[in-house]
């Protein structure tokens, strides 16, 4: 007995359904196109609010991942075990990475703590400390580099290193008192070097626990700047120089960065090079997992953040379309009750409702989902926003961007069928008289 | 056929209770045109209400053919009207967003036929009021006697047992108003029963029977 009883209920539950459909299809035809183009128009903001908003927040600490891979890191990024000066058989690992089949491009790098001094035409004063810095210089070979980082772009001032060029030296813009933003806070124990500008010779001392410290000048070619600090806080020579002025372990690197054919082989690779070098040889890692901690952080915030304000986008969605459908479904009390009179069922015309609601929804996320992924993304992608340590993007995936739709059209529909409900369940006669 | 048996309707409660219809009991035969006088306040569209099944009255029973509609629930009764009856209201109560054709075919759509079916029957219905250049006008394009035909239309069109009709001439003038009628009495011919509330005499003379209300009870129940 239950079994007819059922089919019956599914085809007047089917026929409500297509009834409601005919009735929402008609609404939206010959309803107000200003109206209809207004409610989609909240519609899409309401989208990119959730997607874009989020998006950017996220894109701000994304851009800087993005930059720490292209401009330092490559996909892989082989370092200095923890208490080791180098990486054990560098030599070795070259070949190995110079071998392998999905090694792109490699960027074998020297690097060295050492003192730098700018003014070198005088001595200092009485009771004034000397123009020197202690940093970080780096060996580089600069055709390899320029494969993995584009590492020439860097250079705002001056010429980049050219391959076997000798004496010459970049300096990071955030060591130079006249191009770091930091420059001017006076924070104690950050020193600057003043009066180092292209062109000017600069002194690198190398200390040595068992003699007297090696020391060259260099002409400063160049200024790098950039937002991953890695670039920007380094001064850079050409590896044959930063050899020759190392008394030990001449051939023993201390950063090698990867550039591999396909991004997604970078976790593989990783393994291959521990299993090639042993664990303790190096700090291998990718270059996501290089990024330091509390990069991850600001982004977990961000997201946290983005989040909170797309809950706002979507209460405040959700409100517009409850009153829209509820001053719809008001105004057309009459008509709802002249059509439960003639036995059009209450389901069918809340379906009506649901249906408008979903158009609403659907259509506002179609044009949101054009934009973001048509214009706005491509449009941040080409013009980043300018934030002090990142270029910030528009971070937009189609499975976010997919949540994002239903959880919209989730919460559309919910919001449109409650007014529906309200107003549909009033009494029959009392709609049609208007009492 | 429609019993009604002993029904009353009040309003309110209390010192504010107010009795509109009692002791109200009324058989009406199938193929009869029915038509239901009295003043203003006498309580005539109310006995429509409930007899219609647009109103539940507050005492009594009131049956359609076999069916004692007293203990049906709002679904089963909307069920009721959208299978056994047709409605012409006074202000014509048409869809402002549908066209005359999707006007009449709505109740066929949700009776279940198909959309060509109901199209075609709607295409019919406004056929036979004489509605035949009209079919895809808005309510808002039709004349007061053209949306009244469209209403007169969609209420028969799914072949109703009975055909209810409150003040269906109110709003006309006296060339659209005897077109109605005419039309009523047509679709009675035809086997039509017709239940049709009016204050003018003169179409109510067209019905075979009139039932006359003053303050809420029958004075009068004979035949025309």
């Amino acid at each position: 007995m239950m079994k007819p009883k059922l089919i019956v209920h599914r085809k007047e539950y089917l026929n409500a359904l297509r009834v409601g459909w005919f009735l929402a299809i008609q609404h939206l035809r010959r309803s107000g196109k200003g109206t209809t183009s207004l409610i989609v128009f909240i519609m899409v903001l309401t989208f990119l609010n959730l997607v874009v908003v989020s998006g950017l927040l996220i894109g701000l600490i994304t851009g800087s991942f993005v930059q720490y891979r292209e401009s330092y890191s490559g996909d892989v990024i082989v370092t200095s075990a923890a208490g080791r000066d180098y990486i054990e058989n560098s030599p070795a690992l070259i070949t190995f990475l110079e071998s392998h089949p999905q090694v792109k491009a490699i960027s074998p790098r020297y690097a060295r703590s050492v003192q730098i001094l700018g003014t070198l035409n005088r001595n200092p004063n009485k009771n004034e400390r000397p123009n020197q810095i202690g940093a970080r210089l780096v060996g580089i070979d600069p055709a390899r580099e320029e494969v993995v980082t584009g590492f020439s772009k860097f250079v705002r001032y001056g010429e980049p290193l050219l391959a076997g060029e000798e004496g010459y030296i970049l300096m990071g813009a955030n060591l130079l008192k006249k191009y770091s933003s930091f420059a001017d806070a006076n924070i104690p124990g950050i020193d600057f070097l003043g009066e180092a500008e292209v062109g000017s010779r600069v002194r690198v001392i190398i200390s040595r626990e068992d003699g007297e410290p090696i020391v060259k000048d260099f002409i400063a070619k160049g200024i790098v700047k950039s937002k991953v600090d890695e670039i920007s806080t380094r001064f850079f020579v050409v590896d044959n120089d930063l050899k020759r002025l190392l008394p030990v372990n001449k051939e023993q690197l201390q950063e090698v960065a990867i550039l591999t054919k396909d991004p997604a082989y970078a976790t593989e690779l990783v393994r291959q090079i521990k299993s090639f070098i042993g664990s303790y040889a190096a700090r291998v890692q990718t270059s996501e997992e290089a990024i330091p901690s509390f990069l991850r952080d600001i982004e977990t915030t961000m997201g946290v953040l983005g989040n909170a304000l797309s809950s706002i986008a979507l209460v405040v969605a959700s409100i517009t379309i409850f009153i829209v459908i509820f001053i719809n479904a008001v105004t057309k009390r009459k008509f709802i009750g002249i059509m439960k009179g003639i036995g059009i069922s209450p389901l069918a015309i809340e379906f009506s409702y649901v249906f408008q609601a979903f158009f609403y929804g659907l259509t506002g996320s179609a044009i949101g989902l054009l934009l973001t992924f048509g214009f706005l993304r491509p449009y941040f992608q080409a013009n980043p926003i300018d934030f002090p340590f990142s270029d910030g993007i528009l971070v937009a995936t189609p499975d976010g961007a997919a949540i994002r739709v239903a959880i919209l059209l989730t919460i559309t529909i919910i919001a449109g069928y409650i007014p529906a409900k309200l107003i549909v369940r009033k009494n029959t006669l009392d709609s049609i008289l208007g009492r | 056929m429609i019993k009604a048996i002993d029904i009353g309707r009040k309003y309110g409660s209390g010192e504010l209770e107010v009795t509109a219809l009692q002791n109200i009991n009324l058989e009406i035969k199938d193929g009869e045109f029915v038509a239901v006088v009295g003043p203003s306040g006498a309580g005539k569209s109310t006995l429509l209400y409930q007899i219609s099944l647009l109103d539940e009255p507050t005492s009594g029973e009131v049956h359609i053919g076999h069916v004692n509609t007293t203990h049906l629930n709002q679904i089963q009764k909307t069920k009721l009207r959208l299978h056994e009856l047709g409605y012409v209201f006074q202000d014509y109560a048409l869809l402002p967003e549908l066209n005359s054709l999707e006007n009449v075919a709505l109740p066929m759509l949700m009776q279940g036929l198909s959309r060509f079916g109901a199209f075609q029957k709607a295409e019919q219905a406004l056929l036979r009021i004489g509605l035949t250049d009209k079919f895809y006008s808005l309510p808002s394009q039709l004349s007061g006697g053209q949306q009244q035909r469209v209403s007169i239309a969609r209420a028969i069109a799914h072949s109703p047992h009975i055909l209810f009709a409150d003040e269906p001439t109110a709003n006309l003038d006296s060339v659209n108003a005897r077109v109605v009628i005419d039309a009523f009495a047509e679709l009675n011919k035809e086997g039509q029963t017709i239940v049709m509330v009016t204050h003018e005499e003169e179409y109510a003379k067209r019905a075979h029977r009139i039932i006359t209300l003053k303050d809420g009870e029958i004075i009068s129940d004979k035949k025309s």
